[in-house]
């Protein structure tokens, strides 16, 4: 894709294939949003959680991926998170199947509860953008693509550690129904994140135990 | 808590009651209007109407017709219409258990039973001695007819000891589901046991032919088989070199959604690895084929119901 760019001007670009701008673009902003929440982190007291996604959606596929998750100190610290996340059936259950092949773009805004202590629900709201592969030009008919809008709520533990396990349970606003809309978009999913945050400096062998830092 | 211990038990209490749904005696269900293939039978099954073919007859094309989840035999009613008593093939027309009777009936049948239905037609004509049996399915029979070549129902069945060889087999899916277009069949386990029953829109005089109240259990049985089909479909089917299978796809469904046919397409391959054949057709109608007793039917409904017929007629003698 680079070798793509660098060769092209503007007005080619308008000539490239449909599916390449969009792609671009979506890179441009991953990349974009991550900058920022780099450049304004603190290092001892903001908060970027990255880890893995694990997602299922009740009767169809499962997919993973990962999630980023971001608070900064001086915006509701440790309570209000932004977050992105690339959930995929690439690596669920299309992974070596004839299953589609769809991705999912999330971003998302987050209020944890209960600061500072282990058990930790939280609620989210969540937008992206969904796609999926048919692979096929014979298919090219049917919706393939659609805004995400979605929402779930869950609960996080927290460990004494810089390792977060969250879990919950979230609802697709936005689904297809045969007449519009990608028909693999189903509504109820849930999913699992083991994330670490890598912003927290501390010596593992420095964090304290457990019941000192945190309430149950 | 203890408010939300109470209304936990009065939702339990509520999904524990029973529900059944008062049918009108002119609605299908209500156990007054059944489907005419039981009280006569001849006119639909060829088995029945024709069980010692000659020879000759046996080597006719017969083409089993299978109706989708609620229908009855009306929906191939039209192609037997339009075949307009021709002898150069059968017209065989299979009602799924639990279908075209009543709401119990219905309620208590499972994926299996409908399955065996399509199976227990096949084997008897084989056993009269037919050798050129084709399948037109259109919805949940399609899923039914995936499964049957799954899980090798054919291998066994289809075998011919008199030739020694596998009778050729020709089967047309029309509008299958994989994927239903109302995705809230996805958590019929959860909301199925408190609703009891939907109820489905049927257009003015459906209602004779096609169930208006579907049993929570029956959802939960075609949600079942779908998930069953699906995992096959992932797995990868490989059609033996005797079984022909084609697809017609309406571009937009309101039952079956559309990528339906998209699985289908990825996870059947031919005896060689090659791809099935599959037409996306440009229609908004779940099971094209059925025009009649549908609202507002266009010039481009009827051309495409006859593209159907015209191309499956013709196909089960190559």
């Amino acid at each position: 894709m680079k070798t793509v760019l660098k060769n092209t001007t503007r007005m080619e670009l308008r000539q490239l294939p449909i599916r390449v701008i969009p792609s671009v673009k979506r890179t441009c902003i991953v990349a974009a949003l991550l900058l920022a929440v780099l450049n304004s982190a603190n290092a001892q007291s903001s908060i970027l959680d990255a880890g893995i996604r694990l997602q299922q959606t009740v009767n169809l596929y499962s997919e993973n991926g990962i999630a980023l998750s971001y608070s900064n100190k001086a915006l509701l610290p440790d309570r209000l998170y932004f977050g992105f996340s690339y959930a995929t059936s690439r690596l669920g259950t299309a992974f070596n199947t004839y299953a589609i092949k769809q991705d999912n773009y999330l971003v998302s805004a987050a209020w944890y509860f209960r600061e500072n202590h282990v058990i930790r629900p939280f609620v989210r709201l969540n937008t992206g953008y969904f796609s999926a592969d048919y692979v096929e030009a014979i298919f090219n008919v049917l919706p393939q693509s659609s805004l995400l809008l979605s929402s779930d709520f869950g609960i996080c533990f927290q460990t004494g550690l810089p390792l977060k396990i969250s879990t919950s349970l979230g609802y697709n606003f936005i689904t297809g129904n045969g007449l519009s809309g990608p028909g693999t978009l189903f509504p109820v999913f849930y999913q699992l994140t083991l994330s670490w945050n890598i912003f927290d400096r501390t010596k593992l062998s420095h964090h304290q135990s457990l019941p000192q830092k945190l309430k149950l | 808590m203890k408010k939300i211990f109470l209304i936990s038990i009065l939702l339990l209490a509520f999904a524990g009651c029973k529900k059944t749904p008062v049918i009108p005696a002119g609605d299908l269900g209500g156990g007054v209007i059944m489907d005419p293939s039981l009280t006569d039978p001849a006119a639909y099954r060829i088995s029945v109407s024709q069980p010692k073919p000659t020879p000759a007859q046996a080597q006719i094309p017969v083409i089993i017709c299978c109706h989708g989840y609620t229908a009855s035999t009306f929906e191939w009613d039209e192609f037997r219409t339009w075949s307009n008593g021709t002898s150069k093939y059968y017209i065989d027309q299979v009602l799924l258990a639990g279908h075209g009777t009543t709401y119990a009936n219905f309620q208590k049948s499972t994926w299996h039973d409908w399955e065996s239905s399509i199976m227990n037609e096949y084997d008897l004509l084989v056993s009269e001695g037919y050798q050129n049996i084709s399948f037109a399915a259109s919805s949940t029979s399609c899923t039914l007819l995936l499964d049957m070549i799954s899980s090798g129902f054919f291998k066994v069945n289809a075998f011919n000891f008199n030739t020694g060889m596998y009778n050729k087999i020709h089967i047309f899916l029309v509008d299958p589901i994989v994927i239903p277009s109302d995705k809230n069949l996805s958590l019929i386990g959860v909301l199925g046991p408190m609703l009891g029953y939907v109820t489905s829109n049927n257009a003015p005089g459906e209602e004779q032919y096609y169930y208006h109240y579907r049993p929570e259990e029956t959802l939960q049985q075609l949600q079942d088989v779908l998930n069953q089909v699906r995992d096959e479909l992932q797995n990868g089917v490989q059609l033996p070199d005797y079984i022909y299978l084609k697809v017609y796809k309406s571009i937009k469904d309101p039952t079956a959604d559309p990528v339906s046919a998209v699985l289908i397409y990825n996870g059947v391959k031919t005896s060689s690895g090659g791809k099935i054949d599959l037409d996306m057709v440009n229609s908004d109608i779940h099971v094209f084929t059925r025009l009649s007793l549908v609202p507002n039917v266009t010039a481009l409904d009827i051309q495409n119901q006859i593209y159907a017929f015209t191309d499956i007629t013709t196909r089960i003698f190559q």
